[in-house]
């Protein structure tokens, strides 16, 4: 305890930017509630949990053929094409989430949290329309760009 | 008379060029072997001096092999404030975990580098509030091993009303991840456990949770899966797989997480 009453006095004259993004304080040694009890997990929601997992891996595996179907036989129709897109969307969607859930957690970040998420969202949208424009007018969709870039 | 001191004094000069001999492959031999060893100190009674490396010399050839021998010898012969948990010193209990030479390890398992031109550093497990010197705060830890409620839960008494049996295969199914002795070694080298320890279980937690799922004569398997529906306490697992790299056992934390996200994926 001492030791970090100590520590804290020492950074916050460093912290300039710390004002501008408040965190919420954690309990000492990340301790709720006695010693004795046990650690209350966060409400199961299988939406958060084996659901969300689950969808992330079967979008991560069915890139695979996705992106090599065209790469090897180098013909592409509309609809492999925008389903390799957005598939391609939602993959990194979930990559950036999951990348905000370690690093801005809700429980230290509070409503930074929700708003990274909000940014991640509209992020999303605006590059699931790009896409939607994509496949209507370039020619052969996102292969076709990727493939004259390769040639470029 | 004579012979008799011809003879002793023979006999006295064989013996001392022997000592000398003797005593010149003593004194190779005896040649100190100083290895430094760096090892982290901070002190709850001195809060305003900041945490620093405290540097010991240890003569190998009078030290045992492993790091918790260097550690006691440090205690005993040079510095009795030097904090750290030991207990079994065979590697069972898991008190002495620490980070060593940069890996998270049991000081009891950890043979001490023999090349002492290089230095040992020692740390407590990395990423842990400290109480002492190399002793970390476990208390989170524990209250997460209770969470998952490591014990046999039953709805129906065993059919002869002694003894819960168990086939050999089933009992089989638990090798591997009995024999995890909650040193925290795993847990502590996570780097999701580093910025998430509040809400993910970490390894080693887990590895016991999927302890208790898949024991044949636990019944309580629904709810100890449901416990782990959300996206903190399992899924911050990115399989990074330090923790299997580090587990001073041998055993496999990561894939035993990833048999838990299987058994959710088809619950």
């Amino acid at each position: 305890m001492m030791s970090r009453v100590g520590v804290r006095s020492l950074i916050k004259p460093l912290r300039i930017s710390s004002r501008a993004i408040q965190t919420i304080p954690q309990p000492p040694g990340y301790i709720v509630g006695t010693v004795n009890d046990a650690y209350v997990p966060p409400k199961p929601h299988k939406t958060h949990g084996s659901y969300h997992w689950v969808t992330e891996k079967v979008i991560a595996v069915g890139l695979v053929p996705l992106v090599v179907t065209p790469f090897v036989t180098g013909v592409s129709t509309p609809v492999l094409d925008s389903l390799l897109a957005g598939s391609l969307l939602i993959h990194c969607y979930a990559g950036f989430q999951s990348c905000i859930i370690d690093y801005i957690p809700l429980r230290v970040y509070g409503k930074f949290h929700h708003y990274a998420m909000y940014l991640l969202g509209l992020g999303t949208a605006f590059a699931g329309y790009g896409i939607y424009q994509i496949e209507k007018k370039e020619k052969d969709g996102l292969v076709g760009i990727i493939k004259r870039l390769w040639k470029a | 008379m004579l012979t008799h001191t011809v003879l002793r004094a023979g006999t006295k000069r064989t013996c001392s060029t022997l000592s000398v001999v003797r005593g010149l492959a003593t004194v190779s031999q005896n040649q100190p072997r100083l290895k430094s060893f760096k090892v982290y100190r901070w002190s709850p009674d001195t809060p305003e001096i900041k945490p620093h490396m405290q540097e010991y010399k240890i003569d190998l050839n009078e030290c045992g092999p492993m790091v918790l021998d260097a550690l006691l010898k440090i205690k005993n012969e040079q510095d009795a404030t030097l904090t750290f948990r030991r207990s079994c010193r065979e590697g069972i209990c898991g008190s002495c975990a620490m980070n060593i030479g940069g890996r998270n390890t049991l000081a009891c398992l950890c043979k001490i580098d023999q090349n002492e031109s290089t230095e040992l550093k020692i740390y407590p497990l990395p990423h842990m509030f400290v109480v002492r010197d190399l002793v970390p705060d476990l208390t989170h830890f524990y209250k997460q091993y209770k969470s998952i409620q490591p014990f046999l839960q039953r709805d129906s008494v065993p059919s002869d009303g002694k003894e819960n049996l168990q086939s050999i295969e089933d009992r089989k199914k638990l090798d591997g991840l009995y024999e995890c002795i909650l040193c925290a070694c795993c847990s502590t080298s996570c780097p999701s456990y580093w910025w998430n320890q509040q809400e993910y279980l970490g390894p080693a937690v887990l590895m016991q949770a999927y302890r208790w799922l898949i024991d044949s004569r636990d019944q309580a398997s629904v709810a100890r899966k449901e416990m782990l529906q959300n996206s903190m306490s399992l899924y911050r697992c990115h399989t990074i797989m330090n923790c299997a790299r580090t587990c001073p056992k041998g055993l496999n934390p990561g894939k035993a997480i990833a048999e838990i996200k299987k058994q959710l994926a088809f619950d």
